[in-house]
């Protein structure tokens, strides 16, 4: 009876105790759901913070293949300035070359010009030639004539002699010589003119030939001229290379400096990302010892309730 | 101060204590079928000598796998005690850890806490850190095994035995050893978990049982095993605590430790252990000019792992170098308050 009695009043105590601790309870009770809710934001608050290391790394990356593409830039600016360095060289040989073939154009057109005057000599010479034929081939029609008034002379000197009988007979037969004399004198002229007729046909195609001859060295000489002229532009527009080339290396000097802006403000932006980075991983590392105490708390709070209830 | 270990391969327990006088605090470990034999006979050999004890498997220079292993201290001042309850509520023993903490009057510079747990270890360390941190005293410690400990001369189901041990002739540090390295850049947080059954549902949303399998190219019967190369590791600000892979559970995983909702785990490969415990020696070397002792405690997997590589006698060889070096393989390890898998945590003297 005792024992029931004593069992009642056990039961009577420890329901009046959970009444007086239901405050308590409900408190812990509460605890452990704001708990549960601080866990479930920590939850998303770590996912977003993966995220946003996600999305820096993937930017920082970015950054990263962009800053190595202006230094490749860099090395296409150096290659263009090495290139139109070349230009210079190019240049010099071109004036260097040029020079050289306006020495041997200077010398072709010395050369022309003394061809010139040769050819000038040879047309005197020619005229004077043609002069000499004119005065042959007037002596030999004088020749002609003397020959015909010697034929003449020799007939009447056999009529003469045929008047005088036996003492012309001498006198006729060197009438009849003098005549056959006068006849081979007349041949003789007839082929010296025929050889003179064939020099003057000579003489003339040599002379249209040294006419055109001349014709063609004084256009040559003035394409030599205009040549020599050209040759002098070409210089001209080598130095006009070097310009452009002075221009380009300015350009490239210029475009390098701005690189060299672009990669230092690339260079800072990285040291911002990078402490943007290690902010991100001290956050997370933050966020894992929130894990740490979230436990502890759980561990704490789980004992709660089966102390009051004991 | 001076360690002493003893051990007798037929659980003679006269004999594992031969030579030991005047210690100022013993470690028992011993075998379920012997120790609540032995937890009398040490009381009686050593009356009011603080002890604390636990089933499992004793080293210094060789393993004891059987029989009955003594750790003990001289040249100390210490206290053991025991926090009972310790699957429920622990904190209702608070007070005696209070006291003893009063007692012992120590600091993190000079004391160290030793526990053999019996189990939901956990709870227990968050219980006996609220205390220890308010003097920043460290704890090293593990879980031995069939649930039952000892303390002072009686054995406890479902309780945590811990020792205060103060160092008046030199500091103490605590050390944890990992030998496994984070693998890739796998980042993942827990959710749907269970922290009574050890369960781990889903990370980063999925499947945490199809993510394992997807990342390791593995069957689900090689799990299993797998937890010796590749177990989870809990992110704890810049520090990383183990967690083991039990097994399968549908298609959760289930661990060695709880994992909570909003942790955030990596996965891990096996580094060189050998080069990992050849750097812990050389840190122990580089923060003690001499060493007086260290006791520390194994994990049974990496046990098991030393002894698949043929390394365990080395291992032992190595720590040696450090000076006396004992210690015992446990279920689970304590370093401070965080509770941690395959891995561990010794405590050195000067």
């Amino acid at each position: 009876m005792a024992d029931k009695k004593k069992a009642w009043h056990r039961l009577r105590d420890k329901k009046k105790t959970e009444k007086d601790l239901s405050p308590v309870l409900h408190v812990t009770g509460s605890l452990k759901e704001y708990r549960q809710e601080l866990v479930s934001k920590e939850v998303e608050s770590l996912r977003e913070l993966g995220r946003v290391s996600s999305s820096f790394g993937s930017v920082f990356q970015e950054t990263q293949d962009f800053q190595e593409r202006l230094q490749d830039f860099e090395q296409t600016f150096s290659g263009i300035d090495q290139v139109s360095g070349q230009f210079v060289q190019v240049k010099e040989e071109i004036a260097q070359s040029v020079g050289q073939v306006q020495d041997r154009v200077g010398d072709l057109k010395d050369s022309s010009l003394e061809v010139e005057s040769h050819f000038g000599e040879m047309r005197a010479t020619f005229d004077d030639f043609q002069a000499a034929v004119k005065e042959i081939k007037s002596c030999t029609g004088k020749i002609i004539s003397i020959a015909e008034q010697t034929n003449i002379l020799a007939l009447n000197a056999s009529i003469e002699a045929a008047k005088a009988g036996e003492q012309g007979k001498g006198f006729a037969v060197v009438a009849v010589e003098v005549k056959r004399l006068s006849d081979q004198i007349k041949t003789l002229v007839g082929e010296v003119n025929r050889s003179i007729s064939d020099v003057e046909h000579g003489t003339e195609r040599l002379s249209d030939s040294i006419g055109n001859s001349q014709e063609a060295l004084g256009q040559s000489i003035g394409k030599v001229n205009e040549t020599y002229e050209m040759f002098d532009k070409i210089t001209e527009a080598a130095e006009g290379a070097s310009t452009v080339q002075a221009g380009i290396s300015s350009v490239i000097g210029e475009s390098r400096a701005e690189l060299q802006e672009l990669c230092a403000f690339f260079d800072r932006s990285r040291e911002q990302y990078q402490k943007v980075v290690g902010h991100i991983s001290r956050a997370s590392a933050l966020g894992t010892t929130k894990s740490a105490m979230f436990e502890d708390i759980d561990n704490m709070l789980s004992q709660i309730l089966p102390l009051i209830q004991e | 101060m001076r360690q002493f270990f003893g051990t007798n391969q037929n659980g003679d327990l006269k004999e594992a204590v031969r030579g030991l006088q005047n210690p100022q605090m013993i470690m028992l470990i011993s075998n379920q079928g012997q120790f609540e034999g032995h937890v009398k006979k040490l009381e009686e050999l050593f009356p009011k000598v603080p002890s604390i004890g636990c089933i499992g498997m004793g080293y210094s220079s060789r393993m004891a796998e059987r029989g009955v292993s003594v750790i003990a201290f001289q040249g100390v001042s210490a206290v053991a005690n025991v926090l009972e309850q310790a699957s429920l509520v622990p904190v209702k023993y608070i007070g005696r850890l209070k006291q003893d903490v009063e007692a012992v009057n120590g600091s993190q510079k000079d004391t160290i806490c030793i526990d053999f747990c019996s189990g939901n270890d956990a709870c227990v360390l968050t219980t006996i850190h609220s205390v220890l941190k308010h003097r920043n005293i460290s704890l090293v410690g593990g879980t031995g095994d069939a649930g039952m400990v000892s303390a002072n001369g009686q054995i406890y189901q479902d309780a945590v035995a811990y020792a205060l041990v103060r160092n008046p002739n030199g500091k103490v540090k605590a050390y944890k050893e990992n030998i496994y390295r984070q693998m890739g850049n796998y980042r993942f947080i827990a959710s749907k978990t269970d922290k009574e059954k050890y369960i781990l549902g889903e990370l980063n949303g999925r499947s945490a049982r199809q993510v394992y399998q997807e990342i390791l190219q593995v069957s689900e019967q090689q799990i299993l095993t797998q937890t010796f190369k590749n177990p989870f590791g809990k992110l704890s600000g810049n520090d990383i605590c183990i967690v083991s892979i039990k097994e399968v559970n549908g298609n959760a995983l289930a661990c060695f430790r709880q994992v909570n909702d909003s942790d955030v785990l990596v996965m891990l490969e096996l580094d060189d252990f050998r080069k990992v415990v050849k750097r812990t020696i050389r840190q122990i070397k580089e923060d003690f000019s001499r060493v007086s002792a260290v006791f520390s405690v194994n994990c049974l997997f990496r046990y098991k792992l030393f002894c698949e590589n043929h390394y365990m006698q080395e291992y032992l060889g190595e720590m040696g170098t450090l000076g006396n070096h004992a210690g015992f393989v446990g279920y689970g390890e304590h370093y401070n308050n965080q509770f941690v898998n395959q891995s561990m945590t010794c405590v050195v003297f000067e």
